[in-house]
């Protein structure tokens, strides 16, 4: 080969040397600016929404135009689109839409999430309307025609029956020029965790991930959460804020990285502390180095359930098709390829109904297993010996309450109820039913949620302090004060019952010291 | 005693000077008057000149950041954001500093391109080839470690990722790898390391290979090169050393300064958010000529990606002995090598802009 083709070649290959180099810094360029400030990409569905709302809703386009959707052209049209004939749609500009978005608009492209988080305790927070909380805020604090306690209160929290408006031949009621649906206003603005929606589907991503500009970080911020678990019944977030954990969220907020796009990974991506999300969803890193966990069902790592009022340790059923079911300890277990029969709650003509589903079983998670998940969080900042003596400070506090005032109690209940003293279908007619209540649903949630999360004073001073004063001031008195209405046969009755318990050798301390102590 | 004065001829400020300093002027005269073949008057065949003047402005620029650059990890990104904002021209030097990196690293390569294609690599020449190409590996380990230092999420990643790299080398890998971090994970140990590599260990083995290979330059003499049908009269065949080659290359010199003069007041050094060991960069990117490793490193493995750039640089390095044996061996024609040059340097570049263009990790 001649020296002048070698020239030419040498030439050549500098020529493409320097094209690659430019190249490279075009796409460096490009990335850093794209970095600094991503420009929104509105596709041309979204782009007559976003030109009108720009001027009647500004705040709302600006924080959409923030969003990761925004980035990737996800805008108006791809999320409030509707189908002609769906009951909450209507024409738009032309355009069918919904002001609803459901988890399975979010499902078109979240698909993953949304069959987690279908079959998870966060989508059935709507299937309360059953129990007793209801009756507390329709019965009680409402009135006839009012139910203002549950819509600003229940609703927003656990979600309710997306309702709409009805003519006298119970047609949808349209309003305006564009026939727009009207929805019951006692059921929406709501965005609580369960809500029941007109597609059927459970539940309301925005709950936690809020509306239009979708921040990781917002999920992933204890204080989203705190919206709902929060007060006198269910204190997560006072306790959290209260723990070790919280205080270290506090002081490092500025290092945990919340808004990390894509997965949020303890061990990976942040170390400081854990959040809410954390714990209950968030993927971590595993002693082997790999990420597990991340998943929108929250009873996943869940060994206990706190809530009623004795608790047990919870197994979980999962059928073939991703329905789950939560079976206390004491209840047998079915066998892996057996077909059980299920119950599931639906809406039906705007109602919730309970349905029975047979179904076959497909997995079975232990309330071992779960605690499993939950340790493998654990061991990302704790060791083996450390996380498994919390567990026992844990689980004996549990016991405590249960055995010592949980268990007496709610016998006695029963026994009241068996004797005709008080009416199951009036919870609250008598001042027993109010202490019971208060002593399982307050008191007692506060201390087995406070050693939950290593939260000490609500453990003790707003946990079983409270619970030991309302069981021997309030609830016992109370006991006898409702026997003795039916005459003091029955006074005699609960007062030996009483005596009976009291007797214990948990109960004996109110005699005063034994001889060996003195 | 009689003293010995010198002569009054022998007083002269030279002739003392040269007592001093008892060199024999006269050889150096004519060592500096080396003839250099006719081609070299293009700038594009003496880019090996290019390259030690950007060494030279690497050097005067890095001792200027040195004085205010402070290696350790808390201060290490302050100082720089000092540099950056507060000290007076230092925003200057630092990106005359970052863009003679890239210019010098580009002339390298250029540089490489020339003589591998003429096949100046080849007897007696070998030696000088190997020390060209050490050159070139310190050249990049200067790149890599100064980038390090400034200690920011992407340069503290990137360390973090090649250092991983070096971890998967076989047998010594994971030695090294340690020995480089000063410890299990990029750090404190690691940052006073790559800082007294970048202005100690790799200078100075820098001007000992290069002094070595323009030594060995000078005793082989520059490889004439002859074009056909061009016809160039004995005169011409060669010009001087001093003072028309040195001319030429310092107005190259200044025409170079000049574009990086532009280039740094308009796309200055920037500053990215500090290092957080705790939070990883959704983007992590290393220097532009790394980008090839890392192609190969995310389309097979951490593992591959080492063992290949560890035979490729094997291959180069020992390219004029291998091309030899070949030759000797199988009598394979001289094109061989200009096709495996060809191809060579376009994968290096088509992975060099594939990865550039590819979404991240």
């Amino acid at each position: 080969m001649s020296l002048n083709v070698k020239r030419w070649i040498v030439a050549a290959l500098s020529f493409l040397l320097l094209v690659a180099l430019l190249l490279v810094a075009y796409r460096q360029s490009e990335r850093k600016l794209i970095e600094k400030r991503e420009i929104p990409i509105v596709t041309s569905e979204s782009k007559s929404c976003v030109n009108c709302h720009k001027n009647d809703s500004p705040s709302l386009v600006k924080e959409w135009e923030e969003s990761n959707h925004a980035k990737v052209g996800i805008g108006c049209a791809e999320c409030h689109s509707a189908k002609e004939g769906e009951i909450d749609a209507w024409k738009h500009e032309g355009t069918y839409i919904s002001a609803l978005v459901t988890p399975l608009d979010c499902a078109q492209c979240h698909e993953k999430e949304y069959k987690e988080f279908a079959n998870s305790p966060h989508a059935r927070a709507g299937e309360i309307y059953a129990g007793l909380d209801n009756v507390l805020a329709e019965k009680v604090e409402g009135m006839p025609g009012n139910n203002a306690a549950s819509v600003n209160g229940c609703v927003q929290c656990h979600g309710s029956i997306i309702k709409f408006e009805r003519d006298e031949k119970g047609k949808v009621l349209r309003i305006g020029p564009q026939r727009q649906p009207s929805i019951d206003p006692a059921t929406w603005p709501n965005s609580g965790m369960g809500r029941l929606n007109p597609d059927g589907s459970k539940g309301s991503c925005h709950a936690c991930h809020s509306r239009h500009a979708f921040q990781a970080k917002v999920a992933r911020s204890p204080e989203t959460c705190g919206k709902c678990h929060m007060g006198p019944e269910h204190p997560q977030l006072e306790i959290y804020n209260e723990s070790k954990h919280g205080i270290a969220f506090d002081a490092n907020r500025g290092r945990m990285d919340l808004d990390k796009r894509g997965d949020w990974v303890l061990g990976r991506d942040y170390s400081a502390a854990p959040t809410c999300a954390t714990c209950h969803i968030s993927s971590f890193l595993s002693a082997q180095g790999l990420i597990e966990g991340g998943s929108h069902d929250v009873g996943r790592r869940i060994s206990w359930t706190l809530l009623p009022v004795v608790s047990t340790k919870m197994n979980r059923v999962i059928y073939k098709d991703g329905y789950k079911e939560d079976y206390p300890e004491a209840k047998e277990l079915p066998e892996i390829g057996d077909k059980v029969m299920t119950k599931e709650y639906v809406v039906e003509n705007e109602k919730l109904v309970s349905k029975q589903v047979p179904r076959v079983v497909e997995d079975i998670m232990t309330w071992d297993d779960k605690r499993e998940n939950m340790i493998g969080v654990c061991l990302n900042c704790h060791n083996d010996t450390f996380v498994d003596n919390f567990y026992e400070q844990f689980d004996n506090l549990v016991s405590l309450y249960n055995d010592k005032f949980a268990k007496p109690a709610q016998d006695i209940m029963n026994k009241l109820e068996a004797d005709g003293i008080i009416d199951p279908k009036v919870p609250f007619q008598k001042n027993v039913q109010w202490a019971f209540w208060e002593l399982w649903h307050f008191e007692g949630r506060r201390a087995r949620q406070g050693a939950s999360m290593m939260g000490p004073n609500y453990a003790q001073w707003s946990g079983m302090y409270e619970v030991s004063k309302q069981f021997y001031t309030k609830f016992l008195p109370s006991v006898i004060e409702a026997a003795a209405e039916k005459g003091p046969k029955m006074e005699g009755k609960y007062r030996k019952i009483v005596a009976e318990y009291l007797s214990r050798p948990e109960h004996k301390w109110i005699e005063g010291k034994s001889p060996e102590e003195k | 005693m009689k003293s010995k004065l010198p002569t009054r001829e022998k007083s002269g400020l030279l002739h003392k000077l040269n007592e001093m300093i008892p060199v024999n002027w006269e050889i150096l005269k004519e060592a500096g008057a080396e003839p250099v073949p006719h081609h070299l008057q293009k700038w594009w065949f003496c880019l090996g000149g290019t390259v030690l003047y950007l060494f030279i402005i690497q050097v005067i620029t890095g001792i200027a950041l040195t004085f205010y650059y402070v290696p350790s990890t808390n201060e290490a990104y302050q100082s720089v954001a000092r540099i950056t904002q507060e000290v007076r021209f230092g925003w200057f030097i630092r990106s005359l500093n970052k863009w003679s990196a890239n210019f010098l690293i580009v002339a390298v390569m250029l540089h490489m391109l020339r003589v591998y294609f003429t096949g100046a690599y080849r007897h007696p020449r070998q030696i000088n080839w190997l020390i060209g190409f050490l050159l070139f590996c310190l050249m990049l380990g200067f790149g890599f470690t100064g980038y390090s230092l400034i200690y920011e999420q992407q340069s503290f990643w990137g360390a973090t990722v090649a250092t991983n790299l070096v971890q998967s080398l076989p047998l010594l890998g994971p030695m090294l790898a340690y020995f480089m971090r000063g410890g299990a994970e990029v750090g404190a140990n690691t940052l006073t390391r790559f800082f007294v590599l970048h202005v100690g260990v790799l200078p100075t083995l820098s001007f000992l290979l290069i002094f070595l290979h323009i030594l060995l330059i000078r005793l082989h003499g520059v490889t004439e090169l002859y074009f056909e049908g061009e016809v160039v009269s004995e005169e011409e065949r060669f010009f001087r050393f001093i003072p028309d080659h040195i001319t030429s290359e310092l107005m190259v010199g200044v025409l170079l300064l000049y574009f990086l003069t532009i280039l740094a007041l308009i796309f200055p050094a920037g500053l990215g958010a500090p290092a957080n060991p705790g939070v990883t960069p959704t983007h992590i990117k290393p220097e532009w000529y790394f980008y090839f490793n890392y192609r190969v490193l995310k389309l097979a493995s951490l593992h591959v990606s080492v063992v290949a750039t560890l035979f490729f640089g094997v291959v180069i390095f020992f390219w004029p002995f291998i091309e030899e044996f070949l030759q000797k061996k199988f009598r394979v024609p001289d094109v061989l090598s200009i096709i495996i040059g060809i191809v060579g340097f376009l994968v290096f570049l088509l992975f060099t802009v594939w990865e550039s263009f590819a979404s991240q990790l």
